[in-house]
C-alpha cells in the first residue's frame, strides 16, 4: 500500500514537472556556421548572434540569413557563432557563456528576457567583449550598442492609421476594441503605450485585452466575449497588437457573422496571411519593420566593433535610455502597410513575393487590382 | 457494504434518486453533481455581473471556443483511464493540423482527404507512443514529453518560412460555423434522446437476462428525462441564437461513441481492468498491450481531431497553434470532472463537463474583461482546488476500501 501511494505522488511530481517543461519549452540549439578559410589573418573574426526562439518564423527564417549574409559581404573570413535559446532565458546564459569560451569578438544578443540578460552583459564585459542589443533592449547593463525599431512608434502608427480611417468613414469618437500583446513583453507595453497616445481621447475604448503569448486562439476568445459585451453593432473597429491577435479578432468576427471589411483591424509583422487579408479587405492594416535593414545594421556595427574599428558613419545615432546609461542607438523606422502599398513595399523588398501571396483566385483577383504579378 | 445494499432497495422512483444522490454527496462521490454545483456557481456569478453572460450567442459562444479542448480531454480521458498520460496531445493537435493546413492551400489537396490524412497521422503517432510505452516499457510521460518536443519541431518544420496559414475552404471552415436549421436541430435532439433511451433499455434487458440486478423503470425514465430536458434546453438556446453548430454536434457524437465504447463494450471493460489493476487483468487473460497500443492510438487521433477543429474555428494555423495552456487545460478539464489522474475511474462525459467549467471561467472573465493577473491567479486557484477535491475524494474512497 505505501509503495503504491509512494509511486503515485511520484507520477504526479512528474506529471507537473513534465506539464512544466513543456509549457516552459526546453532544450536550445547551437550550431556553428561559417568559412575556414584558412587565411593568413593571425585571427579570424567570431561573432556570435544569440536569438531568443524559434516559435516565431523571422528568426531562423529572415534574422539568422540576413545577418550571416551580411557579415559575409564585410568580412568573408568571419566566423559565426549561432545559437538559438528556444524562449529559455536560463539556456541563452548557457549559449553566451559558450561564445565567449569560444573567443567571440563581439555578441550580438536578443535577449530571451530584458532583465536577465544584464548578467550576460557584465560576463562580456569583464573580457572586453562589446555587447549589441538587438531588437530588444537590454535593461539596466552597461550594453555598448542598441539595433532596433522604434517600437512606441509601432504603436502610434497601428492608431494613427485607425484613426485616420475610423474620422474618414465618419466614424471618429465612436468604441472600439483593443486586443493588446503578451502582458509579459516589454515590447507589447510599447506598442500598447504607442496606441493609447494616440486614441485616448478620440474614440472609446469598449473592451482592452493582454493577451498572453500573443496567442491567435485566445485573442479570438477575447474578441468573442468583447462582441458578447458590447453588441455586434456596438464597435466600429478594432486595434490589435499584431497580426496574430488581428486574424483571430477576424476570425471571431466571422464567427459572429460581422462582415469584416466593415470593421477596420490593425496588425503588425507582415505576415504572409495578414497580407493576403489585407488584399481582401479583411484587415485594415500591418505594420511592416524591415528585418533585412535591421539585421544589416546590426552585421555592419558587429563586423566594425570586432574590428575594433569606428561605427560607420552612415549611420544616425539616437540615445536609448535602458536605466543605466543612455545607450547608442540604432532606431529603424516602422512602416504602415495598407492595400495600395503592398507592392511598393513587402514585395519591392522581396519580403513577400507576388506568387506566394495570391494562392487562390480571388487574391489572384484582388491582387492584380493593385498591381501585383 | 451495507450501504450499497440499502440504496439498492431504496432506489425506486425520483424520491429514490434524490436519496442516493444525497447519499453520494456525504460520501463524496458525486463527481458530476459537484462539478455541475460549480457551473452553476460559476454562471449565477457571472450573469449577476453582467446580464449577457447567459445569453444564447454567449453560450453558443461558449460552446464553439470549448469544441476542439472537449475533443481532446475526450481523448485524454481514455488513457487517463488507463492509468496512463499523454503529454503530447497539444503538440499532436498542432502538428497534425499545419498538416492538413499545408496539404489543403498549398498542395491544392481535396480537404475532405488532407483531414483524413491528418487524423491518420494522429493514429500513427499514437501507434508510436504505444509501441514505445509496451515493448520498451517507457513510462507514457517520457516517451510522450520527449515526443512532444518533436512533434513541435516538425509543426515549425511543416509550416516553414511563411509562418500562419489562412485556411478559407467551405468545407474545413463549415466543421465549425456550420449552422443546423431550427428544425435540424430539434430532430438531433429526438434521435440524441431515443438513443439513450434505447441504449438503456437494451443494456437493463441484457443485465436482466444475465441475472443481475436492474435498475427500476421509474429511474430509467427519470433519467431519461434529465437527459432529454437538457438537450431539449441545448437545442432552445441555440435555436435562439445562429442554430446547432457543427462543431457541437460533431462533439457531441464523439462523446456519445466513446461513452458506448468504454461503458457498454467488452474492448471497454478491459480499459477500466487495465487501468485499475494490470496484473490482474493480464492474469484474466487480457492482451493489456493491445489494449493500451489502441488507446494510445485513439488519444492520438482525438487530439489530431481537437486540433483540426481549432484550425477550423481560428480560420488558420500558425506556430503557436497546439501550444500555449491547451495541453494543461486538456488534462484539466476531465480531472475537474471526477476522472482520476491514476486509471480506473472515470468518464468521457468528464471531458464535457471539464470545458464547460474551464471554458466558462475563461469566457466570463473576457466577458467582463479582466487584467491578466487576475485571469492567471483564478485560473490558477480554480484548477488547484478542484484537483485538491479530486484527491480528497480519493483519499475517503480508499480508506473506505472502495477503491
Amino acid at each position: 500500500m505505501r509503495g503504491r501511494k509512494v509511486a503515485v505522488w511520484f507520477a504526479a511530481t512528474a506529471l507537473f514537472v513534465g506539464i512544466a517543461v513543456v509549457l516552459t519549452g526546453c532544450g536550445g540549439s547551437t550550431a556553428t556556421t561559417g568559412t575556414d578559410t584558412g587565411s593568413t589573418a593571425a585571427k579570424p573574426l567570431k561573432i556570435a548572434l544569440l536569438l531568443p526562439e524559434t516559435k516565431t518564423a523571422r528568426y531562423e527564417t529572415q534574422d539568422k540569413p540576413l545577418f550571416e549574409a551580411k557579415v559575409k559581404e564585410l568580412a568573408p573570413d568571419a566566423e559565426i557563432l549561432y545559437s538559438n535559446a528556444n524562449q529559455d532565458a536560463t539556456e541563452q546564459q548557457s549559449q553566451a557563456d559558450a561564445a565567449l569560451t569560444n573567443g567571440a569578438n563581439v555578441l550580438v544578443l536578443d535577449p530571451v528576457d530584458s532583465a536577465s540578460a544584464a548578467s550576460i552583459v557584465a560576463k562580456a564585459a569583464a573580457q572586453k567583449v562589446p555587447v549589441i542589443s538587438y531588437d530588444r533592449l537590454i535593461l539596466n547593463a552597461e550594453v555598448d550598442y542598441y539595433v532596433s525599431f522604434d517600437n512606441e512608434k509601432v504603436g502610434t502608427l497601428q492608431g494613427q492609421a485607425l484613426l485616420d480611417k475610423l474620422t474618414a468613414d465618419g466614424n471618429a469618437g465612436k468604441t472600439i476594441v483593443m486586443i493588446n500583446g503578451s502582458p509579459t513583453d516589454n515590447n507589447a507595453t510599447l506598442f500598447k503605450k504607442g496606441a493609447h497616445s494616440i486614441l485616448d481621447g478620440k474614440v472609446k475604448i469598449g473592451a482592452e485585452y493582454d493577451t498572453p503569448d500573443w496567442s491567435p486562439d485566445k485573442a479570438q476568445t477575447e474578441m468573442d466575449q468583447a462582441i458578447t459585451k458590447l453588441g455586434k453593432n456596438g464597435f466600429v473597429g478594432v486595434l490589435a497588437a499584431n497580426d496574430g491577435t488581428g486574424g483571430g479578432a477576424i476570425a471571431a468576427m466571422k464567427g459572429a457573422g460581422i462582415d469584416p471589411t466593415t470593421r477596420p483591424t490593425t496588425g503588425q509583422d507582415a505576415e504572409l496571411a495578414a497580407i493576403q487579408r489585407i488584399l481582401l479587405g479583411e484587415q485594415y492594416m500591418t505594420v511592416y519593420k524591415a528585418i533585412k535593414l535591421e539585421a544589416e545594421a546590426a552585421a555592419e556595427l558587429a563586423v566594425s566593433l570586432a574590428k575594433g574599428e569606428a561605427v560607420p558613419s552612415s549611420m544616425q545615432l539616437s540615445a536609448v535610455n535602458n536605466g543605466t546609461k543612455d545607450v547608442d542607438s540604432v532606431l529603424l523606422a516602422p512602416v504602415a502597410v495598407m492595400k495600395d502599398n503592398i507592392k511598393d513595399t513587402v514585395v519591392a523588398d522581396g519580403f513577400w513575393t507576388a506568387a506566394q501571396i495570391m494562392t487562390s483566385p480571388e487574391l489572384e483577383t484582388a491582387g492584380a487590382a493593385v498591381g501585383l504579378q | 457494504m451495507s450501504a450499497e445494499q440499502e440504496s439498492r432497495t431504496s432506489s425506486q422512483g425520483a424520491v429514490g434518486m434524490l436519496r442516493e444522490v444525497g447519499r453520494k454527496l456525504a460520501q463524496g462521490e458525486a463527481g458530476p453533481l459537484l462539478v455541475l454545483l460549480m457551473v452553476g456557481a460559476i454562471w449565477t456569478f457571472f450573469q449577476l455581473q453582467n446580464d449577457r453572460f447567459l445569453s444564447a450567442g454567449n453560450l453558443t459562444n461558449l460552446m464553439l471556443q470549448q469544441a476542439a479542448v472537449a475533443t481532446i480531454s475526450i481523448g485524454v480521458v481514455l488513457i487517463l483511464l488507463l492509468g496512463e498520460i499523454d503529454l503530447s496531445v497539444g503538440a499532436v493537435s498542432g502538428l497534425c493540423a499545419s498538416v492538413m493546413a499545408v496539404l489543403v492551400v498549398q498542395q491544392g489537396m481535396p480537404p475532405v482527404l488532407a483531414v483524413l490524412v491528418a487524423l491518420g497521422l494522429g493514429a500513427v503517432i499514437g501507434l508510436f507512443n504505444g509501441v514505445m510505452i509496451t515493448r520498451f516499457q517507457i513510462p507514457s510521460f517520457v516517451v510522450t514529453l520527449a515526443g512532444s518536443l518533436a512533434w513541435v519541431g516538425f509543426q515549425l518544420l511543416v509550416l516553414g518560412q511563411t509562418g500562419t496559414i489562412n485556411l478559407s475552404d467551405k468545407f474545413i471552415i463549415g466543421l465549425t460555423y456550420t449552422y443546423f436549421p431550427p428544425a435540424m436541430g430539434w430532430a438531433v435532439a429526438a434521435l440524441a434522446i431515443a438513443l439513450t433511451l434505447g441504449l438503456a433499455l437494451v443494456a437493463r434487458k441484457r443485465r436482466g437476462a444475465a441475472g443481475l440486478s436492474v435498475s427500476s423503470i421509474q429511474g430509467l425514465a427519470f433519467r431519461t428525462a434529465v437527459v432529454g430536458a437538457a438537450f431539449i434546453a441545448l437545442i432552445i438556446v441555440v435555436n435562439q441564437d445562429r442554430g446547432l453548430p457543427m462543431v457541437v454536434f460533431i462533439v457531441f457524437v464523439l462523446a456519445l461513441a466513446f461513452a458506448y465504447l468504454t461503458e457498454r463494450t467488452r474492448f471497454g471493460r478491459h480499459m477500466f481492468a487495465v487501468g485499475g489493476n494490470a496484473e490482474a487483468a493480464r492474469r484474466a487473460g487480457i492482451k493489456i498491450d493491445h489494449v493500451r497500443i489502441l488507446v494510445f492510438m485513439l488519444g492520438s487521433t482525438l487530439a489530431s481531431a481537437g486540433g483540426i477543429l481549432a484550425a477550423s474555428r481560428l480560420m488558420a494555423v500558425n506556430q503557436s497553434s497546439g501550444s500555449s495552456d491547451l495541453l494543461l487545460m486538456a488534462i484539466a478539464g476531465p480531472v475537474i470532472a471526477g476522472t482520476s489522474l491514476f486509471g480506473g475511474r472515470g468518464t468521457v462525459w468528464s471531458a464535457l463537463l471539464g470545458a464547460v467549467v474551464i471554458g466558462s471561467i475563461a469566457n466570463g472573465m473576457n466577458l467582463l474583461a479582466f487584467a491578466s493577473s487576475v485571469k492567471f491567479i483564478v485560473t490558477g486557484a480554480v484548477l488547484i482546488t478542484a484537483v485538491t477535491i479530486e484527491a480528497m475524494t480519493r483519499m475517503r474512497r480508499q480508506g473506505e476500501q472502495r477503491v
